[in-house]
């Protein structure tokens, strides 16, 4: 139970939840809103119920879209012959740094991980295979996180895929072990797109 | 290497403390008990490890009522100055950094400080469970080959996952579990398969030493054996592959580095269960010699020595072999009673019960 009432301990309570935020934070964000004009407060209830109303996700690639297809897909100078696989619309960003990838993505929305419940059926396989059959898509990059979840997702997929006649690429080691990709940098990340080499599976 | 300082600042029931360890000799910590010696100890090995030497959560360890506890040492490694910070969250996210760049796993901390720590619980690696000796073999490959820590934190990490599965499975073997069981099993496959390997180089080094320094301890030649035996035969993919089914029945994986055993033996028989406790005492003795010196040898020099009050527990017998066989370097010892008279204290700290450290008369000579 909080100290305050009403709608002011309902927002230290939301903001409470937030990744990142604790308990202190959230309180002191709460006063920073109650002192700030009240449009600059309204713009952000505003940003918050756009973001909730418009983004969705892309029927394609689940990246982040405005309604149908996300602004990568809608791009038709892309390479639609390869496909990059991400855990995370946050990941096309950083591959999108590199300028190394030409061609589409496919977000998985995750990676292997029993303890949080996350299996194949969980993440956007299905929607994966369906595209490779319709696309004619040659080779597909797996860029997931270089971490245990993310390596084991992508030797999942591995061997899903080779049979399928596909060239399927793993990132080159040498970003940091047990990293997120949303932190590598552009350079280390560019050269461990370009020193992809074909999975073992 | 050695230690050149160490301040704490809302760490166990410490407000603010420093202490300046002898680079090279015996800096004693005194103090009632209950008063923090231990704390001291617990704060070097939480930057040498990332962990509590006394296996206690990271907030546990921040003073009651602060948000964070701050841990700073200075090491000296040949000629090169280290800086170690690390930062205990009461609540939230905990951090280290060596000089300067942060650290997200032990096997990063790199050569900035490395430790043998001795203390009264040892015995538990001769009397305790299998549990035990895999630990204690695991951090002197922590110690001895830093990089070994990615595998055997990898494993952990796979066993964790391949459970989880098995349970949410409940018995069934669908075709997406047996997929993503493979995958596991794969990966498992390659780090238990390098871990075990690891302990196994490891305990054929050991060995020789840990019968040398037992000898000297019972003051004639012993035959000591330490031999790691597997729990499976054959490659460990295939182990994992014939014991699915009954792995999915219970739950658990039922084979793999961490259902392994350190057997110990003293003239052929187990240490565990057909020793004194005498020769228990001197066997975990041993063992963390042979650690300790193994180390010096492969690093170039010796770890700093922490002896957490062990000689409350030993005879003076033991504790002379004890602190004879010891090789030459930094330590830091503490006591509730005065140390044994072969203890040439350099420096000496006392710990107040109320969090305060003074250092007393330097009892160093004038050179
Ligand atoms: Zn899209």
């Amino acid at each position: 139970m909080g100290v305050f009432s009403g709608p002011l301990q309902s927002l230290i309570d939301e903001l409470g939840r937030l990744p990142g935020i604790g308990p202190k934070s959230a309180q002191r964000i709460t006063f920073h809103l109650l002192k700030v004009a009240p449009e600059d407060a309204l713009r952000l209830a505003q940003s918050i119920i756009a973001v909730k109303e418009r983004i969705t996700l892309c029927t394609r690639c689940f990246n982040v879209a405005e309604g149908g297809l996300c602004a990568i897909c809608l791009d038709d100078r892309r390479d639609i012959t390869s496909v990059c696989v991400v855990e995370d619309p946050r990941d096309i960003v950083a591959v999108e740094k590199t300028g190394e990838f030409a061609g589409r993505y496919h977000v998985l929305q995750g990676a292997l991980n029993p303890i949080e419940g996350i299996g194949p059926d969980q993440l956007r396989v299905r929607e994966l295979l369906a595209r490779l059959g319709e696309e004619g898509i040659a080779e597909v990059i797996l860029c997931t996180n270089p971490n245990l979840e993310g390596e084991a997702t992508a030797m999942y997929l591995a061997r899903l895929l080779k049979p399928m006649g596909l060239v399927v690429t793993r990132i080159a080691s040498g970003l940091p072990v047990g990293g997120d990709l949303e932190y590598a940098d552009e350079l280390t990340l560019g050269r461990a797109l370009e020193g992809r080499r074909v999975i073992e599976a | 290497m050695y230690l050149a300082s160490l301040s704490i600042s809302e760490f166990r029931n410490f407000a603010e403390a420093t202490i300046l360890p002898d680079p090279t000799g015996t800096t004693v910590i005194t103090g009632s008990n209950g008063a923090g010696k231990t704390s001291l100890l617990e704060a070097v090995g939480y930057l040498a490890t990332l962990q509590s030497l006394r296996g206690s959560p990271k907030e546990a360890m921040v003073r009651i009522g602060a948000e964070r506890a701050i841990l700073r040492a200075v090491t000296m490694v040949g000629d090169r100055s280290m800086d170690i910070e690390a930062e205990l969250a009461a609540s939230g996210r905990s951090r280290t950094m060596v000089n300067r760049q942060t650290v997200r796993r032990r096997a990063d901390l790199g050569e900035a400080l490395r430790i043998t720590v001795f203390s009264p619980d040892d015995i538990a690696v001769v009397r305790g469970g299998p549990a035990e000796r895999r630990r204690f073999l695991d951090e002197a490959l922590a110690v001895v080959a830093p990089k070994t820590t990615l595998h055997a934190d990898e494993t952990e990490k796979i066993l964790r996952q391949r459970a989880a599965l098995l349970r949410r499975a409940g018995k069934r073997l669908s075709p997406e579990v047996e997929a993503t069981l493979d995958v596991w099993d794969a990966r498992l496959d390659l780090a238990g398969t390098a871990l075990v390997e690891a302990r196994e180089a490891l305990t054929e080094q050991l060995a020789p030493l840990a019968e040398q320094h037992y000898s000297r301890l019972a003051g004639k030649a012993v035959d000591v054996g330490l031999h790691y035996r597997r729990s499976w035969s054959g490659t460990l993919r295939d182990a994992l592959a014939a014991s699915r089914p009954d792995d999915l029945v219970r739950g658990i994986t039922l084979v793999g580095p961490h259902r392994d055993e350190l057997e110990l033996t003293l003239s052929g028989l187990s240490g565990r269960t057909h020793t004194s406790q005498g020769e228990q005492r001197s066997m975990a003795l041993a063992l963390r010699l042979a650690t300790h010196q193994l180390a010096t040898e492969r690093l170039g020099s010796a770890p700093v020595l922490l002896l957490d009050d062990v000689f409350s527990e030993l005879d003076p017998y033991r504790t002379r072999a004890l602190l004879e066989g010891l090789p030459p370097g930094q330590s830091i010892l503490t006591t509730a009673l005065p140390p044994p008279p072969e203890v040439a204290a350099a420096t000496t700290y006392e710990v107040k019960p109320a969090g305060m450290v003074n250092a007393l008369v330097s009892e160093r000579g004038d050179g």
